[in-house]
């Protein structure tokens, strides 16, 4: 039995949508994050699953049990669950110590258990040598450990995240990332972590349910997200990527200014009509010379448009020498093609996933 | 503001509305003026046409009515009336003395004292009115030297409310305040404010000693701070018995149509006269010259009397539902007796009943 | 050797030179507003002091006065009186304004305009006033709400009795309540939902929420809240006189008025008075250690939402609540005052033959000083108000962009007058300024300088609030455009800051109109305000006339109040949408 089922799930306030028809699945102990842009329902769909919002249709369930419906629901305080906010909403009345024990205190533990749990969830988040500082005293990833020590002490059946790391600097990002899964793993919690940054999403989760406009557009394992979208808002929203459009004629499939073998490609893709592709851009080779025709591999000469060197890699906008297609390229460092060059682009049709 | 001529219909009419019977005198001629008030009255309007008075002697309508009286015998002279209670118009008149900055023009205190002792400070301006050899001969005669001069008189009595208390059971005198079935029944004012209470209860310690205000005080009274507040309580029905009842407020109470009624005590009313004087560094010496003749004219006298307090002339009549002085045992201290009396009377009520 | 010397000294001093030249003009007008701070605030409260230790007329330094002030035992019991009235209004006022100021703030109880509406009515309501209201409410014998529990009993007498303690305490704490309420609220409006909705997911249901998390987050507000209301009431005149005379027990701003009579004795006044600045600066230094190293604002910036609880039935519950506190405040004493006010006698109660407006025609046509006092009464607010916000404005942007050095020590003597009870101040005054040189006794000088430096603190905290809002860039854009500093505040400052000002500018107002403690000591015959005209006619027992005169009072406060709101466009009681 999964742990928590969302069926059919949605939210209407007034004439807006907000969440349409959700359906998602989470097994014990799985990391799912709900991944989109502002406005998709992300953060919707999770204060529904908290209790703080009632859906409009559908249902949650946890072990089988009914949790939401549009008849009602068991208030946030019954759910056994534990959430973090964008806020963290550390109490700065109270010290760290008595942030954390605050849940455990509610569930009548006695005192002596209670200072054991405390200190040993504060050991975890090498937060030890700080309980007695108020908030006021922490900087914002310290705040942010506290936060996740009060909600996991309490063994919650779930835990909610929203978009936690939004305030912090970006090398502060990198490490907690780390952290929440280093935590998630420590204690298997199911989670299920709300945010916009896809790199957030690829490190922590298990899978990833992308959103957009209310909808789940595709529910994966992020490499699979990644190499084989299924939308093209998914390969949009996950990395840079190129989208051109074929048209097909059973052998090969032409694009503006240049053709690919049909049987190079992997899947099946139609005999008839038009097909969009989308080709991530390190997908790609750029050569100075015709490279050797190789099994599955086919080439068109382009000139170089565009070009800026960032450091890990070279990013160039190159286009093939017929038609107005522009295509984004990334090359090692050490490949210096400077623009007005000629060179060659070789595809890898495998890595073209071709999109609704 | 208003045109006098439309003052004194408004005033008419706003005057039958508010107090109904009794004959009601407005405007004098002004050729009635004899020719020292005509001096006076001229000087007064180069002057600037204004006066200030400070009065305790009254309640505020009887004050604003001799005000307006005033204005519309002398028009273009306007008369600030103050109504406070003695002891309020005696600090605010020394502040402004110890400020240097005197803004009343005439002083007039319930309490002799404060006339005695203000002279004594040089305060006040010399000025014996024509008109101070025409009052009552009781009313004559307290400063020969001309700084203060009585310009009008009270007495104080027993008042019941005759819907919670017969009269056959009133008080008849005021050692009857002391029986215990008056137990919080009883309102008094507070010498610490007023002028009339002050010199009421001198007299009764001069009459029976201090020991009388012991044995009020555990009939646990209502105490206030203006004589009036007693007749405020028995309006109100909180009190039954108006320990010292100032006879003109409550009977012009009772023509309102409250429940009320007056008893004379057989020990004696209690008369309370009370002096006016011009306070020197007036700037308007001879606008405050003329209303000290008004005060002590024939006309005022009526004023007073419809409002039920005495006249201080001869030749006007108490109204026939009140009597007046001069049919009554009348009980008072002498100013020798005010002067240093009352201070000590204030201390001593303070101690006996708290506040 | 000389030479080199001679050129250093040289430099230096043409350096001195180019320092004064850029002195900005608004230099000169900055230290102008430093002095005009020192005339208004340090030199009547160091008058004060001082005044404490000098024998009368002689001006020697003595304890003398020290000593009359304490030696006598009653005296000693007016100031405990005082202390034990303080205590009382300030729980009382709390348990009215807090539970309040959470429903309305974080709950979806129902009513909420009406019950903001009360709340207004009670603070624009002068506790005097409500003192008489509930003295015709709740007098022992004739109060309405006791003849009606004899009616229905059949007993001997009632059982309220306003002339108490207990009594006073009622009587103050429901026109002080809104400052709590206001507290409160305007700091409850700032806790985001997450700070609940974090312990609500940890198991906490709404009480122990609020209790735990939500109210001990505002803790700063509500012990704000609790000392203004204590300080309020120790510091009042009006209500004390009225209720506590009669009841035959005083209190200080009572036993002060003593001192105040014949011969007046400022010297011991003034030491009597050193007790209650002692108080005061003893309160505010509890607030400061009590809440010392714990933050209270939320610490990060995103995520504030807030949203209403949900209470279920129990919204009734506390709407029933709200109602029972207006009508303690607002309801009943207006009542009563209504029916005093068109009333020919008012103890002949509710009938038709005891209707008249002769008591409105009395004050507006026939009485001299009503129409004068009436208009004394709201140019002299206004004009508080207008000075009040013009020089803590000035004051607040001195110290807010730091022009000065020691900035913060003028901030603190804006607030400095919180410190000193109205009563206290007005004696402060009149020691300084009444006599000559300045002779400032009996002129509207003396009254508006006394309330502008009363209402000074409430002036400066809106003004620095407004300020702290606004982007010292805005300015800075200007000025390196090439504009002036003054330039920058008069184009782009005070049009930004409009909508506070105006909201300050009532906050001001309002409690001018009704303020007595301070006025009484300060008015002179011209110059009497609507507060001392209630107290005087309070004295003579007029009860019809001075009701009609409140009402006056409040109409036209409410009117004002409410054209004032309608132009700012949003609620000057600090409500956030």
């Amino acid at each position: 039995m999964s742990r928590l089922k969302l069926s059919g799930l949605s939210k209407r306030y007034g004439g807006f949508l907000a969440v349409d028809g959700i359906d998602l699945e989470l097994q014990n102990g799985e990391f799912v994050s709900l991944l989109g842009p502002s406005g998709c329902g992300k953060t919707t769909t999770l204060r529904m699953i908290a209790g703080f919002v009632d859906p409009s249709l559908g249902t949650i369930e946890m072990d089988g049990q009914v949790l939401s419906s549009p008849a009602g629901s068991v208030p946030p305080d019954r759910r056994q669950m534990s959430m973090i906010f964008q806020s963290y909403a550390i109490w700065p009345n109270m010290t760290v110590e008595q942030n954390v024990a605050f849940g455990l205190e509610l569930r009548r533990i006695p005192n002596a258990e209670v200072k054991r749990r405390v200190g040993e969830m504060l050991e975890v988040v090498h937060m030890s040598h700080l309980a007695d500082r108020y908030p006021a005293e922490l900087s914002g990833g310290q705040q942010q450990r506290v936060a996740l020590a009060r909600s996991i002490v309490i063994r919650p059946s779930v835990l909610l995240l929203d978009e936690p790391l939004s305030n912090l600097d970006a090398t502060l990002r990198e490490e907690m990332r780390f952290e929440i899964r280093r935590l998630h793993d420590e204690f298997r919690v199911t989670t299920v972590y709300v945010t916009h940054d896809q790199a957030e999403a690829m490190v922590t989760s298990d899978r990833i349910a992308v959103m957009n406009h209310g909808r789940i557009e595709q529910v994966d394992h992020p490499r699979a997200l990644y190499n084989k979208p299924k939308t093209r808002f998914v390969a949009g929203f996950i990395g840079r990527t190129n989208f051109i459009e074929g048209t097909s004629n059973g052998h090969e499939i032409s694009f503006d200014g240049f053709a690919l073998p049909r049987s190079a490609f992997e899947r099946d893709v139609p005999s008839q009509g038009t097909v969009v592709f989308s080709v991530r851009p390190h997908s790609m080779r750029l050569s100075d010379v015709p490279p050797t025709v190789r099994d599955g591999c086919s080439s068109v000469g382009v000139t170089v448009v565009e070009r800026a060197f960032l450091g890990e890699h070279w990013d160039y906008v190159v286009k093939p020498r017929e038609g107005a297609l522009t295509l984004k390229v990334t090359t090692s460092p050490l490949d210096d093609f400077p623009i007005g060059a000629t060179a060659w682009l070789e595809f890898e049709p495998r890595q073209m996933a071709s999109i609704a | 503001m208003f045109p006098v001529r439309r003052r004194n219909f408004i005033l008419g009419s706003s005057a039958l509305l508010a107090f109904g019977t009794g004959p009601k005198v407005l405007a004098q001629p002004a050729a009635s003026m004899t020719p020292h008030e005509k001096e006076l009255y001229d000087a007064a309007k180069k002057e600037g046409g204004e006066l200030t008075w400070y009065t305790a002697h009254s309640d505020d309508i009887t004050a604003q009515a001799l005000g307006r009286s005033f204005e519309s015998i002398y028009p273009g002279i306007k008369v600030n009336v103050l109504r406070t209670t003695a002891q309020v118009a005696y600090q605010r008149i020394t502040q402004e003395i110890k400020a240097s900055a005197v803004q009343c023009d005439v002083f007039s205190s319930t309490d002799l004292g404060h006339s005695v002792e203000l002279k004594a400070k040089g305060a006040f301006e010399k000025y014996i009115p024509e008109n101070a050899s025409k009052v009552l001969d009781i009313y004559k005669g307290y400063d020969p030297a001309g700084y203060y001069f009585v310009t009008s008189a009270g007495m104080i009595g027993i008042g019941y409310n005759t819907a919670k208390v017969k009269q056959a059971d009133a008080p008849k005198n005021w050692t009857d305040l002391l029986d215990p079935r008056w137990n919080n029944d009883i309102a008094l004012g507070h010498p610490g404010f007023s002028g009339y209470v002050g010199t009421w209860a001198l007299t009764l310690r001069n009459q029976y000693g201090w020991q009388f205000f012991e044995k009020l005080a555990k009939n646990n009274p209502r105490v206030g701070r203006s004589i009036n507040d007693t007749v405020t309580m028995l309006n109100a029905g909180e009190s039954a018995i108006a320990g010292c009842g100032p006879v003109g407020t409550l009977l012009e109470s009772v023509q309102k149509g409250n429940p009320l009624a007056m008893v004379y005590p057989t020990d004696g009313t209690v008369l309370i006269i009370a002096p006016s004087s011009i306070m020197k560094g007036s700037k308007h010496l001879n606008a405050a010259r003329l209303f000290m003749e008004f005060l002590m004219s024939a006309g005022a006298s009526q004023i007073w009397v419809d409002h039920f307090n005495e006249s201080i002339r001869p030749e006007i009549l108490a109204s026939k539902d009140a009597k007046s002085a001069k049919d009554l045992k009348i009980i008072r201290p002498t100013v020798a007796e005010i002067t240093k009396g009352i201070p000590e009377v204030i201390k001593q009520w303070r101690e006996t009943f708290g506040v | 050797m000389t030479d080199n010397s001679l050129d250093v000294r040289a430099l230096q001093f043409s350096g001195v030179i180019s320092r004064l030249r850029r002195l900005d003009a608004s230099m000169l007008l900055w230290l102008a507003l430093i002095a005009l701070l020192a005339f208004l605030v340090l030199n009547p409260v160091l008058r004060l002091i001082i005044s404490s230790l000098q024998e009368i007329d002689s001006g020697r330094f003595t304890l003398a006065n020290y000593r009359v002030a304490y030696g006598n035992v009653r005296h000693l019991q007016s100031l405990t009186n005082s202390l034990e009235l303080g205590v009382g209004v300030a729980l009382l006022a709390t348990c009215f304004g807090v539970p309040i100021a959470w429903a309305i703030s974080r709950t979806d109880m129902p009513g909420k305009a009406f019950v903001r509406l009360m709340v207004f009515a009670a603070f624009v309501t002068p506790p005097y006033l409500g003192a008489i209201g509930w003295i015709l409410l709740a007098g022992p014998n004739s109060g309405w709400l006791n003849k009606v529990w004899m009616a229905l009993t059949g007993a001997g007498h009632g059982i309220f009795n306003v002339y108490s303690m207990t009594g006073l305490i009622l009587v103050i704490a429901v026109t002080s309540f809104p400052y709590t309420f206001v507290f409160t609220s305007s700091a409850l409006d700032l806790v985001s939902s997450e700070m609940e909705d974090a312990a609500n997911i940890l198991g906490a249901r709404t009480l122990r929420t609020t209790l735990r998390i939500t109210l001990p987050l505002v803790t700063p507000a509500i012990i704000g809240g609790v000392i203004i209301s204590f300080l309020e009431a120790i510091a009042l005149f009006g209500a004390p006189a009225l209720i506590a005379l009669p009841a035959r027990f005083n209190v200080v701003s009572t036993q002060l008025w003593q001192f105040f009579e014949y011969p007046v004795r400022v010297e011991e006044a003034a030491a009597y008075a050193m007790p209650l600045l002692a108080i005061t600066v003893l309160m505010f230094w509890l607030q400061r250690s009590l809440l010392g190293r714990k933050g209270y604002t939320s610490v990060t910036g995103k995520g504030g939402e807030r949203r209403m609880i949900a209470l279920g039935a129990w919204r009734w519950v506390m709407l029933g609540y709200a109602l029972f506190v207006c009508a303690l405040s607002v309801f009943l004493p207006m009542l009563v005052l209504l029916q005093a006010a068109f009333a020919k006698a008012w103890g002949r109660g509710f009938s038709i033959d005891n209707l008249t407006f002769h008591n409105f025609y009395y004050l507006l046509v026939e009485q001299t000083q009503a129409k004068q006092t009436i208009l004394n009464t709201f140019v002299y607010s206004g004009v508080t108000a207008f000075a009040a916000i013009s020089l803590s404005l000035a004051i607040a942007y001195v110290v807010s962009r730091k022009l000065v050095p020691w900035s913060n020590v003028l901030a603190f003597l804006c607030v400095a007058p919180f410190v000193v009870p109205g009563i206290v101040l007005a004696i402060g005054f009149y020691a300084a300024y009444a006599p000559p040189p300045l002779a400032l006794y009996g002129t509207a000088t003396i009254l508006i300088l006394g309330f502008t430096t009363r209402f000074l603190p409430i002036a400066y905290t809106s003004s620095a609030a407004g300020l702290r809002s606004i982007n010292p860039e805005m300015e800075e854009a200007v000025r390196i455009l090439g504009g002036s500093r003054l330039l920058a505040i008069r184009k782009v400052l005070i049009p930004l800051l409009k909508k506070s000002l105006a909201g300050a500018w009532i906050l001001v107002f309002i409690p001018a109109t009704r303020e007595l403690s301070s006025a009484i000591f300060l008015v002179g015959p011209n110059t009497r305000v609507i507060s001392v005209m209630l107290f005087d006619l309070s004295e003579e027992g007029n009860f019809e006339v001075l009701s009609a005169l409140g009402v006056i009072l409040l109409i036209a406060t409410v009117a004002i109040a409410g054209i004032g709101s309608k132009i700012i466009g949003r609620d000057f009681m600090l409500r956030r949408n």
